[in-house]
């Protein structure tokens, strides 16, 4: 799902970097506030997972990958201003250490999975939570990479309408959201089992953990 | 009329040389090329996707294409120079790099990663636990016991 460079106009990636940089801001206040050596650890676990699971990339039918990320697990587990923060650092070392996902698509690939994924997996899991747990955290988990990614397909194919030369021909990322849309988003309503799936486990395994540690 | 038989093929003759350029020919020669393969984590192929590969500092593409079966794509660089290449498929995935050459089609000076992928990840992991490790000191430091 991340976008690479070169893929993304200035017109998207600077408005972007401006509001991403906002919320890094507003996210890290917040996350200070609730700073907790406890739970530290935890966290340090799972983005460390997060990071991980972002490097494996899961073969798909017509020859194209996809990877889980962990982006629900956060969420759930830590809050979204949390799961923004460290997924955003998880993108970050990838495109420092890695190539994987471009310095210049940083904030839409941490907007879109650090913040909508997160936040889209914190609201499905505190609708459906009371009606079934395991259902909540599964659809967490789905949502957390499907919506991601068509926020990813939307932004690659409005490039050439965004950016293109005289003669109409696109500057940067080729294809149009007729293209786009069904090959990130198809592929991703795959990968979001595994994900919602990943984060039924996690959660169930960090809230037995917890629970052992206070005793 | 043997002389106007003449002179009519000769026109048809000379009428008909624009249809000569349609004729298509072809010759094949082996040449140094550069190869360059492109393939996902654990060796899958970045197979039958669309490239472009420019001279540096031009916006007309030196060479389009797509990618072979196996993810690779072979160019014949026509000058020593840095090149720009640029792949990508229809679901976002793609590189943009550089690579240097030479007319012998030598690839020199070509942008490659520091780390080995695998010792990236462990050097990946191991930054976000020291990270978060600091972290924690410092969350202990503010809320004493």
């Amino acid at each position: 799902m991340h976008i690479p460079d070169g893929f993304i106009s200035p017109q998207t990636y600077l408005p972007a970097y401006a509001l991403a940089a906002g919320l890094w801001g507003y996210a890290a206040r917040r996350v200070h506030r609730q700073l907790d050596a406890d739970t530290l650890p935890f966290v340090a676990a799972y983005t460390a997972l997060a990071f991980v699971l972002m490097m494996v990339a899961l073969p798909l039918p017509g020859g194209t990958t996809a990877h889980a990320a962990g982006i629900g697990l956060l969420a759930v587990c830590f809050g979204g201003w949390m799961a923004f923060l460290a997924i955003s650092l998880v993108l970050a070392m990838q495109a420092l250490l890695f190539g994987d996902g471009g310095i210049t698509a940083l904030p839409i690939n941490a907007l879109a999975m650090g913040l909508v994924g997160s936040f889209c997996a914190l609201a499905a899991w505190k609708l459906l939570t009371r009606l079934h747990e395991t259902l909540a955290l599964f659809l967490a988990g789905w949502l957390s990479i499907v919506v991601p990614a068509a926020l990813v397909a939307v932004v690659l194919g409005m490039q050439p309408a965004i950016a293109h030369d005289a003669q109409g021909a696109p500057l940067f990322f080729p294809f149009g959201l007729s293209i786009t849309l069904p090959a990130v988003v198809l592929p991703h309503v795959l990968v979001g089992i595994a994900e919602g799936v990943l984060t039924v486990l996690g959660y169930r395994y960090l809230t037995r953990l917890r629970s052992r540690l206070a005793a | 009329m043997t002389r106007l038989s003449f002179i009519t093929a000769l026109f048809c003759l000379f009428a008909a040389w624009p249809v000569h350029a349609h004729d298509l020919q072809h010759s094949v020669d082996g040449a140094p090329a550069v190869v360059i393969k492109l393939f996902y984590m654990g060796d899958t192929p970045f197979a039958f996707e669309a490239y472009e590969i420019y001279r540096e500092g031009e916006k007309l593409p030196y060479q389009v294409g797509r990618t072979d079966s196996q993810g690779r794509i072979a160019f014949l660089p026509d000058r020593a120079g840095a090149w720009r290449v640029k792949a990508f498929s229809e679901d976002g995935h793609g590189l943009d790099f550089k690579l240097e050459t030479d007319t012998a089609a030598v690839p020199s000076n070509t942008e490659k990663p520091a780390y080995e992928r695998y010792g990236r990840i462990a050097v990946g992991v191991a930054l976000i636990l020291g990270l978060f490790g600091l972290l924690s000191l410092y969350a202990r430091r503010k809320k004493p016991q």
